[in-house]
């Protein structure tokens, strides 16, 4: 029962990394807090439903689809709502903040009007799958879903470190102006980090739909408040943080179903970072806030 | 006759525009003293529970409800303003977002007092209270000519126009006074504020228990005018309603909450046509909004702009 539960929070906790993980790039790179990821998330779930279920596609290539879907959002969501923003005089942090809310409201009446308002089934074709040990049962979605992030995740990890590209967002996250001096073309690396965001997103939308087997226009809000909440609980754009926060989160929200009253399993995230901002604002993983952002 | 003149509809929307003035007033308020707080949901619905609670179980009176549960409500915004005084920009907004939610999930789970998701239902409705405390007195609403309910939402209006005038006055007095030069001085800078001697803490604390006041009594009021509260009144869509308001409107000045309010709270009747596509559209506005004039509609310019035009028109007379 104990590991039973602990290979759900795992499962749920990695799926809540890689939403965070987009969150925390968008927020390392631009430091705003992109609040249309979690729509764009949903978003990317919706065309795993149609493609699976309507087209009867295998699920490799729904994941495809999805994210070529989302990186084409993350694409438009970057040319329209932030990039006029930036490097205006004048404007607040809180602008950008209300226009990808505009973005969020958008893409969930989008799809409250082409979806319908009710939860759609997820089917995949291991979805009733499992594997006993002992008295444990493990189902193969869960592993999918594990071995998915966890991919994922080294994936992303080396190619920020190693690669290019990755050093280049990493110094523009560090400072854009020094950045671009040095010869980072800064403006093709935000471009990509919204787009590797939010198809990261779709990717994640599509596990979700794996793991709850239900998808609906709602769920975007959800999954993205949580999310938000992890990258405060991992420290914001911080990539690690994301990591752990997600499993933290996924492992106590089990716990809290499974041994205690499941009814506050949506307020646990919250109360986490208000604990976790009054005690150490700066995150778990995060170094000190720098004043100003 | 006055009576041909009184829809009940009509009144009943500016009734909701009024408690949505109120609100846009609570996110104001903490925001000329740079403090973002999307919590105004959260403690909207402790002044609307608060009250209705009060109102149902004690048989308290609906004013001493409405202003207890104000009240507590800007009891609340002092315990976790304390604390926040540490947070700044996103961090507070993430943080009182958080806070909205908590307060929700606990309306949602704390069944025995607050009968979870269903919600609070029978609460004592402001304008039939009105109603026979006029006919106490010997008035009815037939000697104006007029019918019961063109009465009792007429009365609800006149009752909220004249809290909601008083809260702007206040607020814009407040402006102008030692209070609210601090604001903007802490808005402006920080640091230089303290080094100015000014404390910093008491005015962060203030303003943001103000603001959570106002959202209280806003609360308070909308479950007496309603009747019907449940815990999905408050929720984040809400919080980002009501930040929207601000916003929209010009977040500078105290007449862009009004007219954020105003506007954003008509919208949605003038869109009824297209009542299909109106959120979608309501979307794609706040975009373009922010891409063309980031500062909201209203800002200082624009209306120092306005008072010229009017003062050259005066000249010319």
């Amino acid at each position: 029962m104990l590991l039973e539960q602990f290979i759900n929070g795992i499962t749920l906790g990695s799926i809540y990394a890689i939403v965070a993980l987009g969150f925390t790039l968008v927020f390392g790179v631009l430091g705003i807090i992109n609040m249309a990821h979690g729509e764009i998330f949903m978003v990317g779930a919706f065309v795993g439903v149609m493609t699976t279920g309507v087209l009867g596609w295998p699920l490799w290539l729904a994941f495809v689809a999805s994210i070529v879907v989302t990186a084409i959002l993350g694409y438009l969501l970057e040319t329209f709502t932030l990039r006029p923003l930036r490097g205006k005089r004048g404007v607040s942090h809180l602008a950008p903040l209300i226009s990808t809310i505009g973005v969020s409201i958008l893409l969930e009446n989008l799809s409250h009007h082409l979806f319908g308002a009710g939860n759609k089934p997820f089917r995949t074709e291991f979805a009733e799958m499992s594997i006993e040990i002992g008295s444990i049962t493990i189902y193969i979605v869960q592993i999918v879903i594990f071995v998915i992030s966890i991919i994922l995740m080294i994936g992303l990890s080396i190619w920020l470190s190693k690669t290019k590209a990755g050093k280049a967002l990493r110094a523009t996250a560090e400072n854009l102006e020094t950045a671009s001096i040095l010869g980072v073309d800064t403006k093709k690396i935000i471009t990509l980090t919204v787009i590797i965001a939010s198809a990261m997103g779709g990717i994640a939308g599509i596990l979700v739909g794996m793991a709850f087997n239900s998808v609906s226009p709602q769920m975007g809000l959800a999954i993205g408040l949580k999310g938000l909440a992890i990258i405060i609980l991992g420290g914001m754009g911080n990539v690690k943080g994301a990591m752990v926060g997600g499993l933290i989160l996924g492992l106590s929200e089990t716990f809290l179903v499974a041994y205690g009253d499941s009814g506050y399993r949506d307020a646990i995230a919250f109360i986490m970072i208000i604990v976790i901002l009054l005690l150490r604002p700066q995150g778990i993983f995060g170094s000190k806030i720098v004043e100003g952002r | 006759m006055l009576a041909d003149f009184i829809n009940p509809y009509h009144l009943q929307i500016a009734s909701f525009i009024l408690i949505n003035i109120l609100l846009a007033i609570s996110v104001y308020v903490p925001l000329s003293s740079g403090q973002l707080s999307l919590g105004s949901a959260g403690f909207m619905g402790v002044g609307a529970y608060t009250s209705a609670l009060l109102t149902i179980h004690f048989d308290l009176p609906i004013f001493v409800g409405i202003l207890i549960g104000a009240s507590v409500a800007g009891c609340l915004g002092i315990i976790i303003g304390i604390p926040s005084l540490r947070l700044s920009g996103v961090y507070l907004a993430i943080a009182t977002l958080g806070l909205g939610e908590v307060i929700r999930v606990i309306f949602v789970n704390w069944e025995s007092l607050t009968k979870g998701s269903i919600g609070l239902t029978g609460i004592p409705q402001m304008g039939r209270e009105l109603l026979n405390l006029a006919r106490d007195f010997g008035i009815q609403p037939a000697m104006f000519g007029l019918r019961n309910n063109q009465f009792v939402y007429l009365m609800v209006f006149v009752i909220l126009f004249i809290l909601v005038t008083a809260t702007i006055w206040f607020v814009f007095r407040q402006q102008n006074s030692r209070v609210g030069r601090s604001f903007s001085s802490i808005q402006m800078d920080e640091k230089a504020a303290e080094s100015m001697g000014i404390n910093i803490t008491y005015f962060k604390v203030l303003s943001f228990s103000q603001g959570a006041f106002l959202a209280g009594l806003a609360g308070a009021l909308f479950a007496h005018v309603m009747g019907y509260i449940s815990p999905s009144d408050f929720s984040y869509h809400r919080a980002v309603e009501i930040l929207i308001f601000t916003v929209f409107g010009g977040s500078e000045v105290i007449i862009g909450s009004i007219f954020g309010a105003i506007f954003l709270t008509l919208i949605p009747e003038v869109l009824r046509f297209v009542s299909e596509y109106r959120y979608i559209i309501y979307g794609i506005m706040l975009v373009i909004l922010m891409a063309v004039r980031p500062q909201g509609i209203l800002d200082i310019q624009l209306l120092s702009k306005f008072k010229r035009l009017k003062r050259s028109k005066g000249g010319v007379r």
